[in-house]
């Protein structure tokens, strides 16, 4: 084809398989090392499903999934409703201050999030952290996310569809329900669902407003890590790794477009 | 979807519910089956939260978590929070086993009379280490300057966790100096500090709680550790095959002494329960389990009976007369005190 | 109208398709504003507004519609807070934790508002030192990402178009596996007893060198903190890189170009932009970690994370925590801006 690419070819595929090991490999260690047949995890002793079983017995595993799934679900379809309504208005209108304060969560570091709602909750609202406490936390770092997504579905659209409909007489109402929603609707479920993998996933701003008593998986798998290293953590995290990647293929089949990065 | 959600909303129902025993209490510091015996006894349940350092818990408590009957904080976090006026006095006329607890342990300087706690357990901040390997190296075990100093720390270079806890290692660092645990002089604090930086060098990493398990695998032949984490570690090395043991013991310039007391939170909703629970954990049998499962020391003198005879000749857990004079209980600090600490502890992690 | 059908063919079907549906609803419209049910039409219509332009009578409701909600929400949970932690940095701590009152019962203890923590801050060197060591750590970071990412996106942009979904889908997926379990597997692979330790330790012993510890330490840190963070380069790189007109380098090469020339005066000068892109995506998250230095670092490894961290859930100290939180916000607000600057500055010249 191109004289001289053969050789910076090979150079590029070989650094490429590289970083895909790198990338791949510690996830596979992890995976791997979930049917160790040893409490201590150090080395290989031999193949178990003992952890997987030992997983599905343990109350306070069990416990923080079900508060996983339940802030994730709560969080994700509040984020997708003003998070859709957010970016439909940043499409229209130039409001700066809105879209300051929907990008700049997404952007920020996350423990500036996380300690500056801890000190919201108790100084101002005098909550008790737990799950109301986590969930507005989600709902604000998820909004973001939706509305990028959203507003970038909307530019993408055929404004003569608009002018069709309303040559026709249809009414401002009726093109939104009949046509703009139609269309954007990929996006936004692909939005939630990103918020609902978001809100699975969070760790730094769960940690510092969570308090103490409601906790979620990763709460849970971070306080395993730090204290006693079994393969029941690997067990927990293949699980995890599984459900994620059945979102990821969700989000991609129902979007294919959001998961090329856009910037 | 409503059906989805209502189906989230009863996996998630952890409401506080009638007949509940709220306990915030530390890692792995109540047996399994005393919790079920209590459970049985009282028709209710025990629900519990976890903390692995006071300092955490008194943030969280500081952060507004509310509802628990029942906390277990050592004596400087205890009396900070009965300074904050936030523990329910006892009524004893509740707690007639309360006459089991060893005199030696009971009227302390945290509270007085006892109004608001009642001991637990308590635990020794020690030297943990890998017997063999120290035989090996022809290293003292029962002094700080196996952890302090550079003409012991190069032999064991790596192989030493010291805890990550600002105020267990200031203490242990002020204990070898000839200092009070609790000295505040800011030019003690200071030559602790030089110290500290100096020996850091060859320790592998400041570590909470994960030591345990280093121990246990025989990467780490050295610590500075809890009494009854170094025990766990040894029960574990033994279960695993492992072709070595791990002992403790309490450094001849003295050491910090944990007495973990059970206290009633003034937003627990059920104190009836909670003075059931302090009269049932006061019983012999029932302290002397968990003593027999995680190895803490034991303040109750009708338990000594109950305890595994391995136990209750280990003097890292059960100290003679002479080393148990040299074991001193943390003060709280005040405010100021807190940040210099901080500031000290940012340059000890940056040097 | 014509003209559109014969221009747009793909929509144009839609198109026809979308008119019958809307002049059928307008006429089911009509048929409800007789069965005067506009009450309702006229509290919709505001709303549908939203999706197109619309006629100015009913723009300013609308606008307030739509953006009212997720204004309101985020005014109180994100600005707000944000707020109250810039005032929390100018009270004192309270005795047991917390913040002391502003106006207090018993004059003789501390309240009000105070500079001290700003004081406090600027006392000791150290603060400003653990600050450039987290910039020095998230510039490391950036440049290792940045090394490893730059291959991989050029050869995934140079790809076939039929494996380019797949190739950016691979590097997708290990980043949405938790993060936590992304650092955990480094604690396994560096561990003294894992293979990495005794290849590394069998060379260094090979070379007469005393045998290094992977877990517990910078390296360590550094390493997850790549792991963690490289998609967020690759991702940038790979949208700029795929943009590129491959005339360029034709007309580079019809020039006398060679290989390496072609990329160092084409290729890399054109995909700057990217390269700010992701480094600001990389960047700014790194700075505030503390979970990776917790977990995997050693005896030296803290970063203003984990010293933020600690004044929220250690020491107690409330406003000293605002007080590093607002510096690291002027921190990173700084590089968002250089990077706009430079990269900015960098579109315009090319």
């Amino acid at each position: 084809m191109r004289r001289g690419d053969g050789h910076r070819g090979m150079g590029l595929w070989a650094v490429a398989l590289a970083v895909y090991a790198f990338l791949y490999l510690p996830l596979l260690i992890v995976v791997i090392y979930s049917f160790n047949d040893s409490r201590l995890n150090a080395e290989w002793v031999g193949f178990t499903w003992h952890w997987y079983n030992v997983l599905l017995h343990d109350e306070d595993i069990l416990a923080a999934a079900g508060n996983s799934l339940f802030i994730a679900s709560v969080s994700s379809l509040t984020a997708t409703l003003l998070g859709t309504m957010a970016g439909i208005a940043m499409h229209r209108y130039p409001l700066k201050a809105l879209a300051f304060m929907v990008m700049t969560p997404v952007a920020m570091p996350e423990i500036l999030l996380g300690v500056s709602l801890l000190l919201f909750f108790i100084q101002v609202l005098n909550l008790t952290l737990g799950m109301l406490s986590i969930i507005l936390a989600h709902i604000t770092f998820s909004i973001g996310f939706v509305a990028i997504v959203v507003r970038t579905s909307l530019a993408g659209l055929d404004e003569s569809l608009f002018e069709a409909a309303r040559d026709c007489g249809a009414s401002p109402w009726e093109t939104f329900r009949h046509i703009t929603f139609p269309l954007i609707l990929p996006s936004v479920i692909a939005g939630g669902l990103m918020a609902f993998t978001l809100s699975i996933d969070d760790f730094v701003i769960t940690f510092f407003t969570a308090g103490v008593g409601v906790s979620t998986l990763p709460l849970r798998i971070y306080s395993m890590i730090k204290i006693a290293v079994t393969p029941e953590v690997n067990a927990v995290s293949t699980l995890l790794m599984l459900l994620t990647l059945a979102l990821i293929v969700l989000v991609s089949r129902i979007a294919p477009n959001v998961l090329r990065w856009k910037t | 979807m409503r059906g989805l959600l209502l189906f989230l909303l009863l996996l998630a129902g952890n409401a506080r519910a009638e007949g509940v025993l709220h306990i915030y209490n530390w890692n792995n510091y109540i047996s399994e089956e005393t919790v079920t015996r209590f459970e049985a006894q009282c028709a209710c349940r025990v629900m519990q939260d976890y903390y692995s350092d006071n300092e955490e818990m008194l943030a969280k408590l500081a952060a507004g978590a509310s509802g628990y009957d029942i906390i277990v904080p050592t004596g400087n976090a205890m009396e900070s929070l009965i300074r904050q006026k936030a523990l329910r006095p006892l009524d004893k006329s509740k707690l007639p086993n309360l006459r089991n607890i060893n005199p030696a342990y009971l009227n302390t300087a945290f509270d007085p009379d006892n109004k608001y706690s009642v001991p637990y357990a308590y635990t020794i901040t020690l030297i943990g280490y890998n017997v063999e390997k120290m035989r090996e190296l022809g290293l003292p075990t029962d002094t700080w300057a196996v952890i302090f100093e550079p003409e012991y720390l190069k032999k064991v270079k790596g192989r030493i966790t010291v805890l990550d806890s600002q105020r267990e290692l200031m203490a242990a660092a002020l204990k070898y100096l000839g200092y009070s645990a609790n000295d505040t002089i800011e030019a003690h604090w200071k030559q602790a500090r030089d110290l500290i930086i100096r020996a850091k060098p060859y320790w592998a990493a400041f570590n909470a709680s994960s030591y345990i398990k280093e121990l246990t695998i025989g990467d780490v032949w050295l610590v500075h550790g809890y009494s009854n984490d170094i025990f766990q570690a040894n029960l574990d090395a033994q279960k695993a095959g492992r072709k070595f043991s791990i002992a403790s013991s309490i450094p001849t310039q003295g050491a910090v002494l944990a007495l973990d007391s059970m206290v009633l939170h003034k937003t627990g909703p059920r104190p009836d329960l909670a003075h059931r629970f302090i009269n049932f954990m006061l019983d012999g049998k029932n302290s002397a389990e968990l003593t027999n499962l995680i190895g803490s020391g034991n303040p109750n003198l009708d338990a000594m009976r109950y305890i595994k005879p391995e136990i209750a000749q280990n003097p890292a857990i059960f100290p003679d007369s002479q080393h148990q004079a040299k074991l001193e209980m943390l003060h709280d600090l005040d405010r100021n005190q807190r940040r210099i600490l901080s500031r000290m502890w940012t340059e000890i992690k940056l040097r | 109208m014509s003209e559109n059908h014969t221009r747009l063919t793909p929509t144009a079907r839609l198109n026809r398709w979308l008119k019958n549906v809307a002049c059928a609803a307008k006429a089911r419209r009509q048929a409800a504003k007789k069965r005067s049910l506009h009450g309702v039409n006229e509290h919709s219509e505001p709303v549908a507004n939203a999706g197109l332009a619309s006629t100015a009578v009913f723009r300013l409701p609308v606008k307030w519609l739509v953006s009212g909600p997720p204004f309101i929400f985020l005014l109180l949970f994100f600005a707000a807070p944000g707020i109250i932690m810039v005032l929390a940095s100018f009270r004192y701590p309270g005795e047991f934790g917390g913040l002391a009152p502003v106006i207090a019962t018993d004059p003789n203890t501390l309240h009000g508002f105070t500079l001290e923590t700003y004081r406090f801050f600027f006392s000791d060197l150290i603060y400003t030192e653990i600050f450039a060591k987290s910039f020095l750590v998230a510039l490391a970071t950036t440049l290792i990402c940045l090394v490893m990412a730059y291959p991989l996106a050029l050869l995934i942009a140079r790809s076939p178009k039929k494996s380019r979904n797949l190739m950016v889908l691979l590097v997708i997926l290990p980043f949405a596996s938790n993060f936590l379990i992304r650092i955990y597997a480094w604690m396994i692979l560096l561990g003294p007893q894992a293979v990495l330790s005794h290849l590394v330790n069998g060379l260094l012993g090979a070379f007469g060198m005393a045998p290094v510890h992977l877990l517990f330490s910078s390296f360590a840190v550094l390493v997850a903190m790549v792991y963690v963070h490289l998609p967020f380069m690759v991702l940038p790189l790979y949208t700029n890189l795929e943009k590129h007109d491959p005339a360029l380098l034709d007309a580079a090469r019809d020039l006398g170009a060679n290989a390496w020339q072609r990329f160092w005066c084409v290729t890399f000068p054109l995909s700057l932009p990217g390269i700010f892109s992701g480094s600001t995506l990389v960047f700014i998250p790194v700075l505030g970690m503390f979970a990776i230095p917790d977990i995997l670092g050693g005896t030296g490894d803290m970063l203003i994370g984990n010293l933020i961290k600690e004044q929220f859930l250690g020491t107690r100290d409330w406003p000293f925590g605002s007080t590093l939180s607002i510096m690291l916000t002027i921190a990173v607000l700084a590089c968002v801006w250089l990077a706009a600057r430079l990269g900015g500055r960098r579109k315009r010249h090319a």
